[in-house]
């Protein structure tokens, strides 16, 4: 019988994260509560500034995009973080630009044929239009 | 009929969860945070271990976080060398401190109006958060990295606790230590228990409980295996500790017996604490997940429910 402990019942478990957001649901009567400055407005002015701001965020990403096929196939130069400055072919960029594919990555120990580099770590890339 | 303890498992994080603290009881309750080596500190709320939101903008593991008692702020501390101070309502950033190195500690005042880092640049530095722009307090002295930082006695003086194997007790005036105690081992952890100034200190083995403000020891426990934290209930009735076996422990704190031990993570348990009000404890692990524990087995509080035996139907059973 000492080995036969019912394990406590749970309602449920707890609720994970959203995968596709950072959470802190404004709509929560916490936020509410403590936050009704940052609650949207219904009123037109704010809804323009609304419009405005995903406006130029779309022109923003178009210009990004736009730069990455620009770069397929040429030469260009990655600032990353740590002092490191190396030099590679750009591939292509994966769907969430996580990783960039390039090859010929001159590296301090010889150049490497296929190489993946992480986004995170590039602050800056630059090349040759 | 004894139960058998059935631990909340939150997931969500990739990596170890190296930190958590939990803010004091609000109106909506008292909550959660998590800090963890994939950059990503979470909020949760603390009864039921439900996420609320993510803090994004580090670059690097969040080695430190804490709350305010009214969870209204959060504070981390990075691998990025920057401490970055959030609003937990909005999830937003509200300030970002840089730091010359990696920042492992953060702590708020009482009041919230200041904040206490501490790191691998082995300089305490407190923050008037009113006004950031300013330069902040540094009080040196530890000669390794430190690992922990806390307020005490009213937020008049502070705790360190350093890879130097030292805890130090400064007073913040003055920016001089008071008092040093010295360990052969590492401190592991450190805890402050404002309610009859109690700092709870472990390193090897051992678990020791000494007096905040004359650093005298009040008594110690070894564990069967190397503990890596450790926290008091606010009853003082029991503490818990967790550590290398993947075990967590609970104690009888005025006997020193051991009551339980209880496995369920598949990894090193990093940081342990109970909830402000005693009903809970969590847990964080190298497993990447926190677990919620019951204080007291079988009572319905949260996500536990108390089930009489005639209406075990094995409709609610979902032992994990």
């Amino acid at each position: 019988m000492s080995g036969m402990k019912t394990p406590v019942s749970v309602l449920r478990l707890p609720r994970g994260p959203e995968p596709n957001s950072r959470g802190f649901d404004p709509t929560s009567p916490r936020f509410i509560a403590l936050c009704p400055t940052t609650l949207p407005s219904s009123s037109s002015s704010s809804g323009s500034a609304d419009e405005e701001e995903q406006r130029l965020r779309a022109e923003l990403r178009e210009r990004f995009l736009r730069t990455l096929l620009l770069m397929t196939g040429k030469r260009v130069r990655f600032d990353m973080h740590e002092h490191v400055r190396v030099h590679a072919r750009f591939g292509a960029s994966d769907i969430d630009v996580l990783n960039l594919q390039v090859c010929d990555l001159e590296t301090p120990l010889g150049v490497q044929r296929e190489a993946l580099l992480r986004s995170q770590d590039v602050i800056a890339c630059s090349f040759e239009v | 009929m004894a139960m058998r303890q059935t631990p909340l498992t939150c997931s969500g994080h990739t990596r170890p969860v190296v930190d958590l603290a939990f803010s004091g009881i609000t109106p909506y309750g008292y909550f959660l945070i998590s800090a963890c080596k994939d950059g990503k500190p979470m909020l949760r709320q603390g009864d039921t271990g439900d996420w609320i939101g993510t803090f994004l903008g580090h670059k690097g593991a969040v080695w430190g976080a804490t709350l305010n008692k009214e969870a209204t702020k959060a504070a981390t501390a990075a691998a990025d060398f920057t401490a970055k101070v959030w609003d937990a309502v909005t999830g937003d950033e509200v300030l970002t401190l840089a730091h010359k190195h990696i920042v492992k500690s953060v702590n708020f005042t009482e009041d919230s109006t200041c904040l206490l880092t501490g790191g691998n640049d082995k300089v305490l530095r407190i923050y008037d958060l009113g006004k950031p722009e300013a330069e902040p307090l540094e009080i040196a002295g530890h000669t390794s990295a430190i690992k922990k930082a806390l307020w005490c006695n009213n937020d008049q003086q502070i705790l360190s606790a350093a890879d130097d194997r030292t805890v130090r007790l400064w007073d913040k005036n003055t920016k001089e230590a008071v008092k040093t105690l010295a360990f052969d081992a590492s401190v592991s952890s450190m805890e402050y228990i404002p309610d009859g100034e109690i700092l709870v200190i472990t390193y090897g083995r051992t678990i020791a409980f000494y007096n905040a403000n004359s650093l005298d020891l009040i008594k110690a426990v070894d564990a069967p295996a190397s503990i890596h934290s450790a926290s008091l209930h606010p009853e003082k009735d029991f503490f818990v500790a967790g550590g290398d076996d993947f075990k967590l422990y609970k104690y009888d704190y005025t006997t020193k017996e051991e009551m339980e031990s209880y496995k369920g993570h598949f990894g090193p348990i990093h940081c342990v604490r109970f909830s402000p009000d005693g009903e809970l404890y969590a847990s964080g692990s190298e497993d990447g997940t926190l677990r919620l524990w019951q204080t007291a087995v079988g009572k319905t509080y949260g996500l536990w429910k108390c089930v009489l035996p005639e209406n075990l139907d094995g409709k609610y059973n979902t032992a994990i």
